[in-house]
Formats: structure tokens, C-alpha cells, sequence
């Protein structure tokens, strides 16, 4: 009698942590999906100023054309929805790249760059740019603590058992590591 | 921002005409203060003669001559008192010894001996949560250096706390909550939400993460951010994890940890409001006379240029004159 007492309280034990370690790794996968949306509605706010730089930029841009067109065309994909996460991030890092290289073609247009609609719109872009990174980053944060969770004992268990998987992390380029910071692309 | 030497040329120059002045009232000051406490002593040896004198006589009108005795001997403190004061000494101090020296180091900030940084001010920083029963401050610098505004003062923040002992007797003890420096600048970049970074008092090793997050009184949460040696320093929380890292650039973090590096007092940041907020500690009391120091040294001077330098440099060393985001 006293012994099948103990089976039960060590059961009952067993089922307590089963709970408490299941429903911290759906918290933390919560966290880092939520994080992810953060990504998305930065990425959101990016799109909306591209619109606004072509705009501006294509008055005094003769050369730049096809990329003008290019990005556009990209935009247009990326907020027509859906699209896998790798497909966004793919597409993110394409756009990032051509708005970098606009950025530095605005060098051989002076006119263009001491513009205040394009100083505006530049005072802009770092801010989202800072934003996106700030996003990443949170992201890179609550996937590592996730991660930590589905790897390291006893919590591995429990994610085993319940077919939690390992999230990737961003990767943060070189550039990006550094004070986003448009201004710096005109040296 | 100019080099020491550059400010020992401006002190020989500009300042020491003045102290050298101030320094001989210093001096009258001291002398007259120590006859005061001299005569006060023979004078209070003389009565306790005298009572005893007078004690051993079987005349109880010895009373009237102690009393008279005592009467005398206040007066007389209270004219030498009078006497060895300069009312004016501590503002000409304020006047002489520390304004020029806000003005060497920028011509756009303000100087004022008597105000400080309010106390509504020092709780919407959210670095300190405990309500301060007893708040009081002096030497608030203010101006716009290029494109920020700062401002910043000594302050001390107190709580007390009352117990009662078993004769029912109350005890009234005061803790010091802040003293030091305290320090607000208008921020390069807008947010909404408090970020507060707070001296890491618990480290990175086993547990220190499960003692990171058990900060029930904040409504902020931890921020666990990637700079190791910002980490090694400092305990983030905020109210927006990707607010926090908006604020937190790693370029700025780098900053930081460069700041503290260089300074050992305890340091204590917040962002709220698109408001930065800096809190230095310090034991001494900032920027006052030493009655017993020459004033005409260059060390005693070199130090309040030191600690001013040090609350005026934040602009520069966290880079907030780099208005390339939206807000000018």
C-alpha cells in the first residue's frame, strides 16, 4: 500500500514537470514567432517608403532606371502576400541590397541629395533600416532562448516528445552589425 | 571637446586672478572661524571655573553670576560667529571657481548654483522606482550643445523609514537612494516605450539569468542583449524587446560599455519619452568649497572640471549629435 503511494507522487511529480516544461516551450516559441511578426511589420514599413523613394529619386535618376523598376516590381511581390518565410527573408535581402546600390547612386546627383524630400526620406530609411536590425535582433534573442530550450536537458525531453523543432537564426551582416547608417554610403 | 592642457591655459589666464582673491577670504574665513572656536573653548572652561569657585561659598547669589557668566559667553559666540562669516564667500565661490569653467568648456550652457533637476523629472526617468521621501539638488547646467539639449545637476534622493523600539520610542532613518549626478538629454531617435539600463549587480554565471528575470517591481522586462562586455556591465529591461534594441543600437551599447570603462562610478541609463537619462553616482558632494584647501591649486580645480567634462561628454561619447533618423 505505502509503495504504490510513492508511484503515485513520483507520477504525479513526473506529470507536473511534463506541463510546466511543455508550456514554457510553447511560451518561448510564441515569443520568437511574435518576434518574427515584429520583423514583418518593420519589413511592412519598409515597403511603404519605397514607393516614395522612387518617386523622388526618379525625377533626377536617367541611368538607374531598371533598378527603379526592379525594386518596384519587388515591393509589389513582397506585399502581395503569400509568401513562405524564406521566400520573405530571400526577397527582404534583395530589396536591402537594391536600395543600398540607389543609395549609392544618388552620389552623382547632387542636386538630388541635397534635396529636403530626399534628406527627409533618407532620416526615414535609417530609421526603418534601424528598426528592421533592432527586429532581427529581438528575433536572433527569443529564437536563442528557444533553441537553448529544445537542446538542453531536461527541457529537450519534452520537446522531443512533442515535436518541438529548432528555429534558424537570422543571419545580421557585417554592415548591419554597424550603426545602420545611409549617410555613411556617401563616405 | 579641448584637451586639459588647453584648460590649464584658461585657468591661469581667467581664473586665477580671481581665486587668488577668493583664496585670502577663504583664508579670513578660516582664521576667525578657529579664534571663535578657541575663545568658545576658554570660555566655556572659565564658567565651569567659575561655578566651581563660586560653589564652594555659602552665597546662593553665585547663581546670578553663573547665569550672567553664560549669557556673556553666547553673546560673545554669536558676535564671533558674525564676525568670522562671509555671506557672500560661497556664492563668489560658485561665481568664480565653477561658472568658467561651464564656460571654457561650451559658451552654450547656462549655469545655475541654486536650481537642479526636478523631482518630477528624476521619477519619469524610471531608474529609481522608490518614492524619495526627502529630494534636494544644487548646480544645474542646462543648454543646447549643437543640436541636443541637456540638462543636468547633483541630486540626492532619500526614503525614510520609521521603526518603533519596545518603549514604543520612534526611530526615523533616512537611506540615500541616489546621490550624484543626474542627467537628461533630448534623444536622437524617437521611441514610446521606458528601456532602463541598470548596473549588472548578479553577473552572468549560474543562476544570474533566473535572477535577471525575477525583477517583479519593474514592469519592464529583462532584455538579453549580445554585446558580452556591454553584459558584463549592465542589466537591460524594457518594455519592447524590439523597442529596446531600436534604442540600444549595438553602436550605441559599444558606447556605453566605452563610457563606463572609463569612469568607475555606478551608472544608471534609461530611455523614456525620447528622453535619455543618466545617473552617475558619486560619494562626495559635488562642486562645493573646501574650506580647508587651497583654492589656488590647480588639482582642486582640475577636479570640478573633471566631473563637469564628464556629464557635458555624454553627448559626444553616445554620439547624440548624429541626427541622421527622423527626429532633428
Amino acid at each position: 500500500m505505502d509503495g504504490s503511494i510513492g508511484i503515485w507522487i513520483f507520477l504525479g511529480v513526473m506529470v507536473l514537470f511534463a506541463v510546466l516544461g511543455y508550456n514554457r516551450l510553447v511560451r518561448l516559441r510564441n515569443m520568437a514567432d511574435k518576434s518574427f511578426a515584429s520583423i514583418d511589420a518593420m519589413a511592412k514599413k519598409r515597403y511603404d517608403l519605397i514607393p516614395n523613394l522612387v518617386a523622388t529619386v526618379q525625377k533626377y535618376m536617367d541611368h538607374e532606371r531598371s533598378t527603379l523598376t526592379d525594386i518596384t516590381e519587388m515591393r509589389a511581390k513582397a506585399v502581395s502576400g503569400n509568401l513562405s518565410d524564406n521566400e520573405k527573408v530571400d526577397l527582404d535581402n534583395k530589396i536591402s541590397r537594391a536600395m543600398g546600390n540607389i543609395m549609392v547612386a544618388v552620389e552623382n546627383y547632387p542636386d538630388l541629395k541635397a534635396s529636403k524630400n530626399f534628406v527627409q526620406l533618407q532620416g526615414s530609411l535609417n530609421e526603418v533600416e534601424e528598426q528592421l536590425s533592432a527586429a532581427r535582433r529581438a528575433y536572433n534573442a527569443a529564437v536563442t532562448s528557444y533553441n537553448n530550450a529544445c537542446q538542453m536537458f531536461p527541457s529537450n525531453v519534452f520537446a522531443m516528445l512533442f515535436n518541438f523543432k529548432t528555429k534558424t537564426l537570422f543571419e545580421i551582416s557585417e554592415q548591419e552589425r554597424q550603426n545602420v547608417d545611409v549617410k555613411s554610403l556617401f563616405g | 571637446m579641448k584637451s586639459l592642457s588647453e584648460f590649464k591655459a584658461y585657468y591661469n589666464k581667467e581664473m586665477l586672478p580671481d581665486l587668488e582673491l577668493l583664496d585670502k577670504r577663504r583664508k579670513t574665513i578660516v582664521k576667525r572661524s578657529l579664534t571663535v572656536a578657541l575663545f568658545t573653548l576658554l570660555a566655556i572652561l572659565a564658567v565651569i571655573l567659575a561655578y566651581h569657585l563660586f560653589e564652594k561659598g555659602p552665597d546662593s547669589s553665585s547663581l546670578y553670576y553663573v547665569v550672567a557668566g553664560i549669557i556673556i559667553f553666547l553673546a560673545g559666540v554669536v558676535t564671533g560667529v558674525i564676525w568670522a562669516r562671509d555671506k557672500t564667500f560661497y556664492k563668489d565661490f560658485k561665481r568664480q571657481a565653477i561658472e568658467p569653467i561651464i564656460n571654457f568648456i561650451s559658451p552654450d550652457l547656462t549655469y545655475e548654483p541654486k536650481n537642479f533637476i526636478g523631482s518630477d523629472s528624476f521619477q519619469r526617468s524610471r531608474i529609481f522606482l522608490k518614492n524619495a521621501d526627502r529630494y534636494k539638488g544644487d548646480d544645474m547646467v542646462h543648454g543646447k550643445l549643437d543640436k541636443t539639449n541637456i540638462w543636468f545637476s547633483e541630486v540626492k534622493a532619500q526614503y525614510k523609514t520609521t521603526t518603533s523600539n519596545r518603549k514604543g520610542r520612534r526611530k526615523t532613518r533616512w537611506h540615500t537612494i541616489f546621490k550624484g549626478l543626474f542627467f537628461i538629454a533630448d534623444f536622437n531617435k524617437h521611441f514610446q516605450t521606458s528601456t532602463v539600463v541598470l548596473p549588472n549587480r548578479v553577473g552572468n554565471g549560474f543562476l544570474s539569468g533566473f535572477l535577471k528575470e525575477m525583477n517583479l517591481a519593474r514592469r519592464e522586462k529583462h532584455v538579453s542583449l549580445e554585446d558580452p562586455d556591454f553584459n558584463k556591465h549592465f542589466v537591460v529591461y524594457g518594455e519592447d524587446q524590439v523597442e529596446a534594441r531600436y534604442v540600444l543600437s549595438t553602436s550605441l551599447m559599444r558606447r556605453i560599455t566605452d563610457f563606463k570603462e572609463k569612469h568607475r562610478n555606478p551608472l544608471y541609463i534609461s530611455f523614456v519619452n525620447s528622453f535619455l537619462y543618466v545617473a552617475i553616482a558619486y560619494r562626495k558632494d559635488l562642486f562645493e568649497p573646501n574650506y580647508f584647501r587651497k583654492l589656488t591649486r590647480f588639482s582642486i580645480v582640475q577636479e570640478f572640471y573633471e566631473d563637469l567634462h564628464l556629464a557635458i561628454s555624454i553627448v559626444e561619447e553616445l554620439n547624440l549629435n548624429n541626427r541622421i533618423w527622423t527626429k532633428q
